[in-house]
């Protein structure tokens, strides 16, 4: 109870740090596997070169340049920093650079945003999408991870039918579509525009969370 | 492939965009993501512009996160957090804690290994630290 009670503590800020982005990894663990150090949903800043053409230009020149830098990027996925979910705010729009020939101009902007990438040895959940011999997809906001047969308890087997699943021996844990999962990912292939990943769940603490049947 | 593989394990090391960025809990995106999106319904209402549409990626996110949120209340949140970091862990280890609510020491170990090869939570005094990490987020949980 006292927990709730106390004032809220101070985070530990390193002594140089200013600005709050700066705190959050400012002393990096000590952490040798380098999978275990990062999460799902990031806080990041960007900055992007954005070509504006002339006819914007006058009063409303900023706003014209953050609707468009929104436009272009939200909803999109690089390989580097994985899908940008939001732009939660523009911080600095630089000086711009007149392209000789088009008259287009060039503004340096740096922006704030939601990202989401996913990286390997991570522990998050996920819906199941889909459930076949194979093995099992299920989905985690943006990305796709695939759970091969492998990865899956031995204990488990695959049932055909109307509603594929996977299930236990004693029929106490079944796997289907729209359950929830607990997953490891264990690889991730990472390409330009898009990001796949391989999950298991034949680790401890890891399967079922949750499944259809048993919580409706 | 291969060219990939490394790029991958090259990025792992994470980027230094990585290293300034903050890391976000389901709870917290979900809160930045209805803000936005509530911004972006009456953006749409008082302009009628087709084209303030949310992207997929969006909608996915926030589906996502609101199914997988263990705290609705942004104050909940905020003391998820502040009583985490009490803890002396790091962002991402916070955040796997946030996200994934462990019930005992154990799983905790298991789903965040970290937690022991820094030194922090050693033995059974380190067992019962995380317990009682584990005990204030319940709490927490329990008066939302």
């Amino acid at each position: 109870m006292d927990s709730l009670s106390q004032p809220p503590s101070k985070r530990p800020l390193s002594s140089s740090a200013t600005d709050f982005r700066e705190v959050s990894l400012a002393s990096p663990p000590a952490a040798d596997d380098e999978g275990e150090r990062s999460k799902m949903f990031f806080h990041i800043v960007l900055e992007r070169n954005m070509q504006l053409h002339p006819r914007h230009f006058g009063p409303h020149l900023r706003d014209k340049l953050v609707s468009k830098l929104i436009k272009d990027v939200e909803g999109t996925c690089s390989g580097r920093h994985g899908f940008v979910v939001a732009i939660t705010g523009v911080e600095d729009v630089g000086k711009g650079l007149i392209r000789e020939g088009t008259g287009y101009v060039t503004f340096p902007v740096k922006y704030q945003c939601v990202v989401f990438r996913p990286f390997k040895g991570e522990i998050l959940e996920a819906v199941v999408t889909m459930v076949n011999k194979m093995g099992f997809f299920a989905e985690a906001g943006p990305v796709q991870i695939f759970v091969s047969n492998h990865l899956i308890p031995d204990d488990m087997e695959f049932q055909s039918g109307d509603v594929p699943n996977y299930t236990t021996s004693d029929g106490s844990v079944k796997i289907q579509k729209e359950s929830e999962v607990r997953l490891k990912i264990i690889g991730t292939r990472v390409d330009a525009t898009e990001i796949f990943c391989i999950g298991t769940i034949k680790d401890d603490f890891l399967g079922v969370i949750s499944d259809p049947g048993a919580a409706v | 492939m291969s060219g990939e593989e490394e790029e991958n394990a090259a990025e792992l090391k994470i980027g230094e965009e990585f290293l300034k960025a903050k890391c976000l809990m389901n709870c917290e995106v979900a809160i930045i993501l209805d803000h936005k999106f509530e911004q972006i319904q009456q953006h749409a209402s008082s302009e009628s512009d087709p084209s303030s549409q949310v992207s997929q990626v969006f909608e996915k996110s926030m589906q996502y996160v609101k199914r997988f949120s263990r705290y609705k209340n942004p104050d909940a949140v905020r003391q998820v957090r502040e009583t985490l970091s009490r803890y002396g862990l790091a962002e991402f280890e916070l955040c796997t804690l946030g996200n994934l609510c462990p019930d005992t020491s154990g799983e905790a170990a298991a789903l965040v290994p970290s937690l022991k090869s820094a030194g922090r939570f050693v033995g059974d005094a380190g067992n019962d630290r995380i317990d009682k990490m584990l005990n204030d987020l319940s709490l927490i949980k329990k008066f939302e």
